[in-house]
């Protein structure tokens, strides 16, 4: 008995596939054959919660990075504004958020503790967007620690994980850091001789923000910028809390079964039944 | 708000495109404002999306335009690029792999304007065969090798279990609780069928098969006792395999997306010592999706063979299949640099000699290959690990003057790094152009030299020892001239 999963990766629809030996290029193929058939509908080229890469999870973040940047940094009265800095561009001398220029304060630090999936790393990378003088680090699980590059500011993503002898290193820098930790570092950053600001991250998620960023990978996923797409309203999010509470990882991955499960329907896109 | 806008127009929007063709378009440009722009570049490529990291891949890149446009300037460019002949375009639900042509303008101190377009590909060759490492049969000396490996471990566990509890009751308890059941569980799932049925013998006949095929593989034993049976099975299965995240975040998804169970025999007796063969034949269906493997993207097929036994564990058996294209298998591609010192396969004996030398070798002449020709083909080839690997293992221990921009320093580059100078410094830098990333390893008496450089160009003399693939980044020793 042979039987196929009910899923769209039935071989016979979209998986592009040759039905026989003959190939005939310049037919025209049905509407399986044809990418933007599986989302058509939905006016989406991809499924929008599915994995980012990090540039794209950066750009999306909704993050307050004002905040984090004005604990541990400053931007200097009567200066000039600077003009954006784009990515392709070599970083000047002097960071900038904006159109204002920002000098991080050396032994400063930024400590983000929470759980997994309420929004750590998207902070640090947002804030790594945001300043093209900045080094992300990422400290793998039981694995050596990887190259740690200055940088302005430093952000450490899984904090906990530097061993004593290179926190020691790092730490007697004295370069700015933004740290993400599921363990308190600040008694050690304070013996270092550093000023330590804490937040504690995914305490509470707002309706307002859950829709904004979720509405936001919508909005990166559409198709035709000319057509609208579908979108989470305030009691989508709702719901979404109550089921899931502050876990936007969680909220995401539900999320992704359920615009899977109507890819190929051709009605409207419905989040939450 | 970019300064321009960009719009792809391909020739064949709905045409299929096989592996090594050719896509033909225009790429639009319409400038909202006077602008200056560095490079308009479009790509063909590859990228997955859905649950798994994204894997991407480049065919090939073309520059179409450098210089400046005024506001309100419209301007068209024929582009003809070569399409990826691996992998297919698919769609599931878990993984889908699309190929694209993109396009970026280059502006300077402003967001970089892009446009995409998808483009249906499939492929009439697969990768090279040799690449993927399938078990095709399991028996012989590998059940025993595997019941003598079990039992030693066995072994080894209640003697450290018995020591433990001798030093540390307590300790103990709590290891045996540990090791106790894993063990049991191991010899449930290992021996245990194995003492009912002998050494069994199963093999994929047919490790490689196109679709529309027929898979034949072999499966035999001769039970050591008599024992019933509620089935002996073959079940062919497709699955989406991938991971999201990395590290303690690294989540892997699973979706089966077909099975086909084949029942090579019912209920029945097996008498001891009366052998057991079965030849499987069946046809896998004409539309299924290939086999691939994109870094945390897999499609995979296998074969379980399955002994069903009541009140017993059961016997099983995971065959890896690969399912590709008809075709031939496609040749590796060989690096085919300007200049021979670059080619590994048949490079002069002087490059590998000096590769092989090391880092204190003499430096060959330096009318034979310039360092920016060597960065040329790595800043060509820095996504393809294989091919980096290929080209830096033919130009290591090749000292070649360098011109570098510093980017920042290293706080912590590994103790365990043994290319840096003691109380040196490791430094992240580009070559001038291409912009190939690089890692110099510098030593203290040129601490001066290079922190006077700044951001300015600045000129050294180094060589190469590697490749660091985490950054992708040259690895370059600093010599004191």
């Amino acid at each position: 008995m042979t039987e196929f999963a009910k899923t769209s990766a039935s071989a016979s629809e979209p998986n592009l596939h040759p039905r026989g030996q003959e190939i005939d290029c310049d037919s025209a193929p049905s509407d399986a054959l044809q990418p933007a058939s599986r989302w058509s509908a939905a006016n989406l080229f991809r499924n929008p919660f599915g994995e980012l890469t990090r540039r794209e999870r950066a750009e999306l973040a909704v993050v307050p990075v004002a905040e984090i940047v004005a604990a541990i940094g400053e931007s200097p009265p009567g200066k000039p504004a600077a003009g954006n800095q784009t990515p392709s561009e070599p970083a000047g001398s002097e960071p900038v958020a904006g159109d204002v220029p920002i000098t991080f304060r050396p032994w400063s630090a930024y400590q983000m503790i929470g759980e997994c999936g309420r929004g750590k790393t998207t902070r640090m990378l947002a804030i790594g967007k945001a300043f093209p003088s900045a080094s992300y680090v990422y400290l793998p699980e039981d694995q050596p620690c990887p190259t740690i590059p200055a940088g302005e500011p430093l952000l450490i993503d899984e904090a906990q994980r530097l061993t004593w002898r290179v926190r020691r290193k790092v730490f007697a820098s004295g370069t700015t850091l933004v740290l993400a930790t599921h363990k308190d570092l600040s008694p050690a950053l304070r013996r270092a001789g550093y000023t330590v600001t804490t937040e504690k991250i995914g305490l509470s998620l707002s309706v307002g923000k859950l829709t904004e960023i979720l509405n936001r990978r919508i909005a990166a996923s559409r198709r035709d910028p000319r057509q609208p797409v579908p979108r989470i309203n305030d009691e989508d999010a709702e719901t979404l809390i109550r089921r899931f509470g502050t876990d936007v990882r969680s909220i995401e991955s539900y999320l992704y079964d359920i615009v899977q499960s109507q890819v190929n329907h051709h009605g409207e896109m419905r989040f939450i039944d | 708000m970019a300064k321009c806008d960009l719009s792809i127009e391909l020739d064949h929007p709905e045409r299929i495109y096989v592996g090594g063709d050719k896509i033909t378009g225009t790429l639009h440009v319409l400038a909202d404002a006077d602008v200056k722009c560095k490079g308009l570049e479009v790509t063909s490529g590859w990228r997955t999306h859905g649950r798994g990291n994204i894997a991407r891949g480049t065919a090939e890149t073309l520059t179409l335009f450098v210089g400046e446009w005024t506001a309100g300037q419209r301007e068209a460019y024929r582009f003809e690029l070569e399409v990826a002949d691996w992998p297919p375009s698919y769609h599931g639900n878990y993984i889908n792999v699309d190929h694209y042509v993109d396009a970026r303008a280059k502006i300077p101190w402003a967001f970089d304007p892009k446009a995409s377009k998808e483009f249906v590909m499939r492929p009439v060759s697969g990768p090279d065969p040799g690449d993927a490492q399938v078990a095709t049969a399991v028996g012989g000396c590998i059940g025993y090798g595997l019941v003598a490996l079990v039992l030693g471990l066995m072994v080894v566990a209640f003697g450290f279990l018995i020591v433990t509890f001798v030093v540390n009751p307590f300790a103990g308890l709590i290891a045996g609780g540990i090791v106790i059941p894993l063990v049991g569980f191991f010899a449930a799932k290992k021996l245990l069928p194995k003492w009912l049925l002998g050494n069994v013998h199963a093999e994929l006949l047919t490790p490689q098969v196109a679709p529309g095929d027929r898979i034949r593989a072999r499966l035999a034993f001769q039970p050591k006792r008599r024992f019933t049976i509620n089935s002996i099975s073959a079940q062919l299965t497709g699955t989406e395999v991938c991971v999201s995240g990395s590290g303690s975040n690294r989540t892997t998804h699973r979706n089966t997306f077909f099975t086909d169970r084949h029942e090579l025999e019912g209920q029945s007796t097996l008498q001891a010592g009366d052998r057991k063969e079965f030849n499987l034949d069946f046809p896998i269906p004409g539309d299924v999706p290939y086999s691939f493997d994109l870094a945390d993207n897999d499609l995979n097929w296998t074969i379980e063979l399955r002994v069903d036994i009541p009140r017993w564990p059961d016997w099983t058996q995971s065959l890896k299949l690969l399912v590709g294209p008809a075709g031939d298998p496609i040749e590796q591609p060989q690096p085919a640099p300007s200049h021979a010192a670059l080619d590994p396969v048949a490079g002069p004996a002087g490059a590998v000699g000096a590769a092989a030398a090391g880092a204190g070798a003499a430096a060959p002449p330096q009318d034979e290959i310039t360092f920016v020709e060597t960065a040329s083909h790595l800043w060509e080839a820095r996504y393809d690990a294989e091919q980096v690997d290929l080209l830096v293992e033919a130009v290591t221990g090749m000292t070649f003057e360098i011109d570098t921009f510093i980017e920042r320093r290293l706080l912590y580059s590994g103790e365990e790094d043994p290319h840096v100078y003691d109380d040196g410094y490791a430094v992240w830098a580009r070559h001038s152009d291409p912009p190939l990333p690089l890692v110099l390893y510098i030593p203290h008496e040129l601490a001066d030299e290079f922190e006077q450089a700044g951001r300015d160009l600045w000129r050294c003399r180094g060589t190469i020892v590697g490749w660091d693939h985490q950054h992708r980044r040259l690895q370059i020793k600093v010599l004191v001239r």
